[in-house]
């Protein structure tokens, strides 16, 4: 049996969700603190994956960086190509995982207590280590939460993954589009195991986090 | 308070709206009082690459049958037979091969049609289209192919990557045995990421277009409806003869406005469409 979809989706979604992880929470952080006619906008910006079907978000990326359009041929130029590769892949689920990263990240910052970042700024302390040693441990349940679900959600993408990488064996299939794959050519038994195999992955992520919040929370209790 | 009753009152009116909409039409239905008047629908599963052809046709019929709808559902033949199998509403079959139309036909023996399916209304089967297997390339044809020989060179040393059907899709199937009459090995070929996999001809003629690889194995009907330059026709040693037949179901609701529009589609005013994109009569 091919393994190369486990290998291949876990990649795409470890790389998307770190990409995903830095640009939801710098933007969350910037975004909150624009006016408020711009902050509308790019909220809606930002957020429009989330609510557009995948087929969608696929066919703009398509538009975009395919192969007869011009960014595409540009960046095809330098050897790079978001079409049919498994890179592209990265593009397509980290498109539409990040408004889960962004808006789980924004309503963390917007719950937290400001008067911890100014009394850090009277001891002193950079902007920099307010932001990684006070917000972010403090809002560390809302970015976990978004953390999760964004890698559950690059981890399960499909629609736009599958318009922009399509399936080549060995090189872009993901556990995603090989299950549809394996349905489609009758062979049943080997879309099951994917199936399993899909489930145990993500029994053990959810499995982690819980463990990961459970350790924290009494760490915090016996402080 | 006020305002939740008033958001509950607007989802009243808006669901009483499409109630109203939807119990229309069965009154109009028993108004239109004579039998051969009756609006009929026609709901026709077609193989991908007659999507261009098959609309042209029936805004023809319209002019023939004016109380008859026609309804297409355009995919894969493999995925129209796996939703007819599986209970779908559908009054006539064309199939891009005649193994999907084979699948569902109970006179066929326990090898071609291994589940015993009996979905075909007997007496209706006939081949009613042919069709060519051509090599299609984009625009700027980036790997210079030009022939089936050509891409067979090319494959044996990794240097080009195609499109085609998966094996469920008949366009696939034609290219698989393509690929056996050059003794290239298809899972070989694939592991070494030669192959990128389409779920019916049209998602393989736009990768094409889009020149996501270098060259996809389509019918020459679907390159010439999307204007793609052609390197290569497959000859009948290659993959056989390309034929497409039709049948009315079994389960079908109206078998005989079926029966009709099956013998408008082997006429002169139908075939004139088909022979405009390169179908055929079978020879």
């Amino acid at each position: 049996m091919d393994w190369f979809p486990l290998w291949n989706s876990l990649r795409i979604a470890a790389v998307s969700s770190i990409l995903v992880f830095f640009s939801g929470i710098f933007l969350a952080y910037y975004v909150a603190r624009l006016p408020k006619t711009v902050k509308g906008v790019l909220d809606v910006l930002l957020t429009l994956p989330l609510v557009l079907p995948p087929t969608v978000c696929g066919w703009f990326l398509l538009i975009i960086f395919g192969l007869t359009h011009p960014v595409g041929i540009f960046l095809q130029q330098y050897g790079v190509k978001f079409v049919m590769t498994w890179y592209g892949g990265i593009l397509a689920s980290a498109v539409v995982a990040f408004p889960l990263m962004y808006r789980t990240a924004r309503g963390a910052f917007e719950s937290f207590d400001e008067t911890l970042a100014w009394s850090g700024k009277t001891l002193g302390l950079s902007d920099t280590y307010i932001f990684w040693r006070i917000r972010m441990p403090v809002c560390r349940q809302g970015i976990i939460a978004g953390m999760v679900l964004s890698f559950a959600r690059a981890l399960g993408e499909y629609g736009a993954t599958s318009m922009l990488i399509g399936y080549i064996p060995k090189q872009t299939a993901t556990i995603s589009t090989t299950v549809y794959q394996l349905w489609r050519t009758n062979d049943e038994y080997s879309a099951f195991i994917w199936v399993l195999v899909n489930l145990g992955i993500s029994a053990v992520v959810l499995l982690a986090v819980n463990m990961l919040e459970k350790s924290s929370r009494e760490k915090r209790l016996r402080r | 308070m006020k305002k939740w009753w008033m958001a509950a009152a607007l989802v009243g009116l808006s669901l009483s709206l499409f109630g109203c909409g939807g119990s229309n039409k069965p009154a109009e239905k028993k108004e239109a009082a004579k039998p051969a008047d009756k609006k009929i629908t026609l709901n026709v599963y077609a193989a991908a690459s007659m999507t261009e052809t098959m609309k042209k046709i029936a805004t023809e019929y319209q002019k023939v049958a004016s109380n008859v709808e026609i309804v297409y559902n355009f995919d894969s033949s493999g995925t129209l037979k796996t939703q007819i199998e599986n209970g779908a509403e559908c009054d006539l079959f064309i199939s891009a091969a005649p193994k999907q139309m084979n699948q569902l036909d109970v006179t066929k023996d326990a090898k071609i049609n291994p589940k015993k399916l009996d979905f075909l209304l007997e007496g209706t089967r006939l081949n009613l289209l042919e069709n060519k297997v051509v090599l299609a390339v984009p625009e700027k044809n980036p790997k210079g192919l030009k022939s089936f020989d050509d891409l067979a060179a090319k494959l044996k040393d990794g240097s080009v990557r195609l499109i085609m059907g998966n094996s469920d899709v008949p366009v696939g199937q034609y290219t698989q045995k393509i690929l056996a009459y050059y003794k290239l090995d298809e899972k070989a070929l694939a592991n070494q990421g030669l192959i990128s996999y389409g779920s019916n001809v049209k998602e393989v003629t736009t990768q094409v277009k889009e020149a996501s690889g270098d060259c996809g194995v389509i019918y020459g009907t679907d390159a010439y409806s999307a204007k793609l330059k052609t390197v290569g026709q497959a000859t009948k040693e290659m993959c056989g003869q390309v034929i497409y037949p039709a049948a009315v179901l079994k389960k079908s609701k109206n078998p005989e406005a079926a029966k009709a529009f099956l013998k408008y589609l082997q006429g002169a005013d139908a075939m004139k469409i088909f022979e405009g994109v390169g179908f055929s009569k079978v020879s």
